[in-house]
């Protein structure tokens, strides 16, 4: 039974709400009448207009933008996940209490820098002239142009994205009932494949979100595709971008926004409702 | 070793850093006994079913199936499936696909996995759950359902970790004689480990007692109960009173024990002590008998006083003291009870033949 919202209580949860409606419900609302506005000789007018929309939709660069970012952030998230599995796994299941203790400390400490900060340190290795060019120099290999490449894009998703992937892997991978494993492997089933028949499925729900924040962290990332792909191919935060500067298409750069915002929550409903899948109680 | 020697126990220490979980064990496993393994918390009961599974390796010794050393053999190539006192189903696959696990692993294929599966599903009466999820199941499903998994692949040996502890108590009745009723139909060896007297004395052939990491004592329910090797055992079952004092000559030949409660006549078959040892006779509950007056001097004879009694289903147990403050316990039948119409406070005699108590050892 729901019982009715107190005095008492509403007190208590009235900042959230009006912060909530404030910094979220009301700007969210201004980009979607904002998105009908019209811009004639780069001045922007309120009005009821649905031509922003059309023009982007009707844009082949729209979904060239929209259909790599999507692909990006989605290899982003499979590779993120794939390669931080076996570092949440080693932290749960392999290191003494005293020992996992550091390793998470150590994970949260990349968080202690600038993401921007981060991201140029990595053009310093990357460049024509960086550190692993002259590496590879050494033993006669290269130079390989690494910068504004989208490996050097992934390589900045990975970046944002690693130690929090890790982070929510790991607190959902020592959740697991170690029994389970443990009941696996007596009725033979060996190591490796207790962690594809057990280990993930236990975690899946922890995984999947884990892998959710990675797609959503790097669909709407700026930096990485700027500064480390060199603004090629065009993702949508570049493209929103090049069309706020183009003749003041706030309205069209909208449009991108609103777009965006209705895929994430599409995406991350969906990654939800996966997660969850036959968890009734 | 013995032909029908399945499981033995040679020499088995397990130490954790510097506790030691158990001390030497010796013992053999027969082929297709119900063996029960008892004991409190601590004592190193689970820690040798562990053993056996292949959770934990023996420190030192050696344990050995049809013969052959399993030390060094990791769990997942042992067929010693295993109950746990969790269950530990699998709450992510169906009820099915939990039976079929193992098979799974083994590599049947799928038809052959199916047939088998549901053979056993069946046979503990559950197929009709079959595609449901284990959070969907009742305690005592889930149970049937630790069984079929366990059992699917038909193994030698099943060792089952107190199975029964979630259940309430008419459901763990039940479940104890579809335990019974199994293991005597498939003639496979089940090892047992509980804490709980009832449901190792109802189903075992044989029970291990331990105690601090050491074997108490084996034998059938019987035995043990009638003639508990030691203190430890005879305390544990409490269903024996027990008098500790010095041995001494009899007057009218074989030996006396001197205790505080009076001088008390040892059997005459039992072993002779050196006179002036001390040594602890029991005697059963359900052979103590009551008298208001002096019993003929053949019999062992306590004088006590009633303090409470208890009544439990057929029988009363009755709480009576020592002129030294010793607690005693008997068990009688209401009519019999009603016949001696006792108080509280009342003084009487509580005695027994001596052939009826016991020496235990005392360790």
């Amino acid at each position: 039974m729901r019982r009715p919202i107190s005095l008492y209580g509403l007190t208590f949860s009235l900042p959230l709400l009006v912060w909530q409606v404030l910094f979220f419900v009301f700007p969210l609302l201004f980009l979607v009448a904002l998105s009908f506005w019209t811009v004639k000789n780069f001045v922007m007018s309120p009005d009821f207009d649905t031509v922003n929309w059309t023009t982007m939709y009707g844009r082949a660069v729209f979904w060239q933008a929209y259909g790599t970012t999507l692909a990006m952030a989605a290899v982003a998230a499979i590779l993120t996940s794939v390669l931080a599995f076996p570092a949440a796994y080693a932290i749960a299941f392999k290191l003494s209490d005293t020992a996992r203790r550091w390793a998470v400390f150590l994970m949260v400490i990349p968080f202690f820098t600038s993401y921007l900060v981060r991201v140029y340190s990595w053009q310093i290795f990357l460049s024509d002239n960086g550190i692993i060019n002259v590496i590879l120099g050494w033993i006669g290999l290269g130079p390989y142009q690494m910068l504004n490449t989208v490996g050097a894009t992934m390589v900045g998703y990975l970046t944002l994205a690693f130690p929090l992937v890790v982070l929510l892997q790991l607190f959902s991978l020592v959740f697991i009932d170690r029994t389970l494993i443990e009941a696996a492997h007596n009725l033979r089933c060996g190591r490796l494949r207790t962690v594809f028949a057990v280990v993930i499925p236990s975690a899946r729900t922890g995984l999947v979100i884990a892998g959710l924040f990675c797609f959503i962290l790097s669909f709407g990332d700026f930096v990485s595709p700027v500064y480390l792909g060199g603004g090629e191919p065009t993702t949508l935060s570049i493209l929103i971008t090049d069309t706020t500067k183009s003749g003041q298409q706030w309205p069209r750069a909208a449009v991108i926004a609103l777009t965006m915002i209705g895929t994430l929550m599409i995406v991350a409903f969906a990654a939800v409702k996966f997660a969850y899948k036959g968890k009734t109680k | 070793m013995s032909r029908d020697t399945l499981v033995s126990f040679e020499g088995v220490v397990k130490r954790f850093g510097g506790f030691v979980a158990v001390q030497k064990l010796d013992f053999e496993i027969k082929k297709g006994e119900f063996l029960a393994i008892m004991g409190s918390s601590g004592c190193g009961k689970t820690t040798t079913l562990r053993m056996l599974a292949g959770l934990e390796a023996p420190t030192e010794g050696v344990i050995r199936l049809s013969g052959k050393p399993i030390n060094n053999l990791p769990t997942w190539s042992r067929d010693t499936p295993m109950v746990w006192q969790s269950l530990a189903l699998f709450p992510f696959l169906n009820v099915r696909e939990n039976v079929e696990f193992a098979l799974k692993m083994r590599g049947v294929g799928k038809a052959e996995r199916r047939k088998r599966a549901e053979h056993w599903l069946d046979r503990m009466q559950i197929s009709e759950f079959s595609e449901r999820n284990i959070s969907q199941l009742s305690g005592g499903q889930r149970q049937r359902v630790a069984l079929a998994r366990s059992l699917v692949v038909e193994p030698e040996i099943l060792l089952l970790d107190e199975p029964l502890s979630a259940l309430d108590a008419a459901l763990k009745v039940r479940m104890q004689s579809v335990l019974k009723n199994l293991q005597r139909e498939t003639g496979i060896t089940f090892v047992y480990v509980t804490h709980s007297q009832s449901e190792a004395f109802s189903m075992a052939d044989r029970v291990v007692i331990m105690s601090r990491g050491v074997i108490e004592q084996i034998g059938t329910p019987q035995e043990i109960y009638r003639t508990p090797r030691t203190r430890f055992v005879a305390d544990f079952l409490g269903s024996s009173n027990l008098f500790s004092g010095k041995v001494s000559a009899s007057a009218a030949g074989g030996q006396d024990l001197d205790t505080p409660a009076g001088k008390l006549r040892l059997a005459k078959d039992a072993v002779a002590l050196p006179a002036g040892s001390t040594a602890t006779v029991t005697v059963l509950d359900t052979k103590t008998h009551l008298s208001t007056s002096r019993p003929e001097p053949s019999a062992n004879a306590v004088p006590v006083r009633v303090i409470g009694e208890e009544f439990v289903g057929a029988t009363a147990t009755l709480y009576l003291e020592t002129r030294q403050g010793q607690e005693i316990r008997v068990q009688k039948g209401h009519d019999e009870l009603a016949d001696l119409s006792l108080e509280i406070g009342q003084e009487l005699f509580a005695w027994w033949k001596p052939e009826d108590s016991h020496i235990v050892a005392e360790a």
